[in-house]
């Protein structure tokens, strides 16, 4: 049901360093484009599951995977400039990482 | 007999009315991101919303005019212009959303991208309008509607924490994001308060010919069915509490509000989420284009009424047929639906003093109610609802740039 501890640790970490980091006030872009990778990749474990048990269609579930690869394309392109130091690209490289493994894997699900 | 029919056909209508792309994108956002912290807000705007059906649809039955009518008569051509273009603008934008969630159901069902559907969708409204009557749109919509029942069962399927749900009727502040809390707040409100809704509900009892006769009808219609309607929307924001939030998902495209009934329903819930997001929003494609005609006919007093024939009412019909297809090129062009909802979902909260605050002059017109004039408590209301609508005004925007990102 849920997506993997690692994943979820990734995410967190990455929140809290920002927010720590940041001091307070709304989340600066970076959290809100790790927030985003974050909520894709849960998005791809979710249809992967609910594919699996045949609750949904395999066009609704390409359809769900080409909008995360929106994502993911959206993401990796100006996510490197939103990251001030190095600790900030290592979590933007880790939440994009999730969601490719998380978008191959509803991949193989579908067979797509 | 044939009142109580006409009740559950009122009820019925509201049940399928209540629920359509505003409100399901709203909820199931503040649902994801919030949990059921927001239910308050689905809760107020239920309650404003019956009371503004039911002040409009007393008006309509005792004065044998609709609300239209009654702005630019009492209150002058020029006066009338602002709540006219107000409404008008916002609906329009109000219009090309349902457009858009027509599209989407219809993408989700086929893999055909939503633009594609934007044209033929405006087209089959527009031949509904121009070839039916007003019976056929209210209960062929409200009949077929009834599958939006789907989210209430939906979210007892996934056993809510009830004394939790119960709490978050009232009021609280959030403990993170306040920005964005507000403005889902405003958001949730402008699709549950929508003046279309009301301004369709008094030409509608015009349609009907309402009398003095109805008005039992008319209260038993605005309340009890804004109550199943906003029990369906809260039902949406507890699925999403549910099934997105213990994810961390937030909704960031409509496609993703799909999942939420196919996780406690499977595959039956994926099909009626579709249906629902199709019939609720095709519903109110046609409800939304009848009341900016009807405001337009209003307003310039053209001859109007969905029962005649387009011949017999022209300028009546030129405009439906201009208004949908033109709300359907922002779609078609591809601009992004979830967007363009939350923008009209604002920018509707916002119109709404406008149309609250002139219901006020009229609800305590003797000339025109009699003694059906609104007693202190439904003043009350009226005045706590015209309160809450220019604090929507004044919010809107700022909420807008804070927290609509």
């Amino acid at each position: 049901m849920n997506r993997p501890a690692h994943t979820r640790a990734h995410a967190r970490l990455a929140l809290l360093a920002l927010l720590a980091g940041g001091g307070c006030g709304s989340p600066p872009p970076l959290a809100k484009q790790l927030e985003t990778l974050a909520s894709w990749t849960a998005t791809m474990q979710l249809a992967k599951e609910r594919h699996g048990a045949g609750a949904i269609t395999y066009t609704y579930a390409t359809q769900l995977r080409d909008k995360a690869d929106d994502a993911f394309q959206q993401a990796s392109t100006t996510i490197g400039r939103a990251a001030q130091t190095r600790t900030d690209s290592a979590y933007a490289a880790a939440a994009l990482d999730s969601l490719r493994t998380a978008i191959r894997q509803l991949e193989a699900e579908i067979g797509s | 007999m044939k009142k109580w029919g006409e009740v559950a056909l009122g009820v019925v209508t509201c049940i399928g009315g209540f629920l359509e792309v505003g409100s399901i994108a709203t909820s199931a956002q503040g649902g994801a991101e919030f949990g059921y912290q927001l239910a308050w807000v689905l809760l107020l705007g239920t309650l404003s919303l019956a009371i503004l059906m039911e002040m409009t649809g007393r008006l309509a039955a005792v004065s044998r005019r609709s609300y239209g009518d009654l702005l630019r008569e009492r209150f002058g051509y020029r006066f009338f212009l602002l709540p006219f273009l107000a409404v008008f603008i916002v609906s329009l934008l109000v219009l090309a959303s349902e457009i858009g969630g027509v599209a989407i159901a219809l993408q989700l069902a086929t893999g055909v991208a939503f633009r594609w559907w934007a044209i033929p969708t405006a087209l089959i409204g527009w031949l509904l309008l121009w070839r039916g009557n007003f019976s056929i749109v209210e209960q062929g919509t409200a009949l077929l509607g009834l599958v939006a029942l789907s989210f209430g069962v939906a979210a007892l399927v996934l056993h809510p924490a009830w004394p939790t749900l119960g709490r978050a009727l009232l009021p609280s502040l959030p403990s993170h994001d306040h920005a964005r809390y507000w403005y889902l707040a405003v958001s949730m409100l402008g699709a549950s308060i929508s003046p279309y809704l009301y301004l369709f509900y008094s030409a509608g009892a015009i349609e009907d010919e309402w009398t003095i006769e109805h008005l039992g009808v008319n209260r038993i219609t605005a309340s009890v069915g804004n109550v199943f309607g906003g029990g369906l929307a809260i039902a949406s924001l507890v699925t999403a509490a549910l099934v997105l939030a213990p994810r961390e998902i937030r909704v960031d495209a409509y496609e993703q509000i799909a999942l939420l009934l196919a996780t406690p329903l499977g595959r039956p819930g994926f099909v009626f989420f579709v249906m629902t997001l199709f019939i609720t929003c095709f519903g109110a494609t046609i409800e939304i284009v009848l009341a900016m005609a009807y405001i337009l006919a209003q307003g310039f007093g053209w001859r109007w009424s969905e029962n005649l024939k387009p011949a017999q009412d022209a300028r009546f019909s030129t405009s439906y047929t201009v208004l949908i297809l033109l709300a359907a090129v922002p779609i078609a062009l591809g601009m992004d639906p979830l967007s363009l909802t939350n923008i009209s979902m604002v920018a509707t909260a916002a119109s709404l003093p406008v149309t609250v605050i002139p219901l006020f002059v009229l609800m305590n017109d003797g000339d025109l109610l009699n003694t059906n004039v609104n007693g202190w408590a439904s003043n009350l209301a009226l005045v706590v609802i015209a309160l809450l609508s220019v604090v929507l005004l004044v919010a809107a925007l700022p909420l807008q740039l804070l927290g609509g990102g």
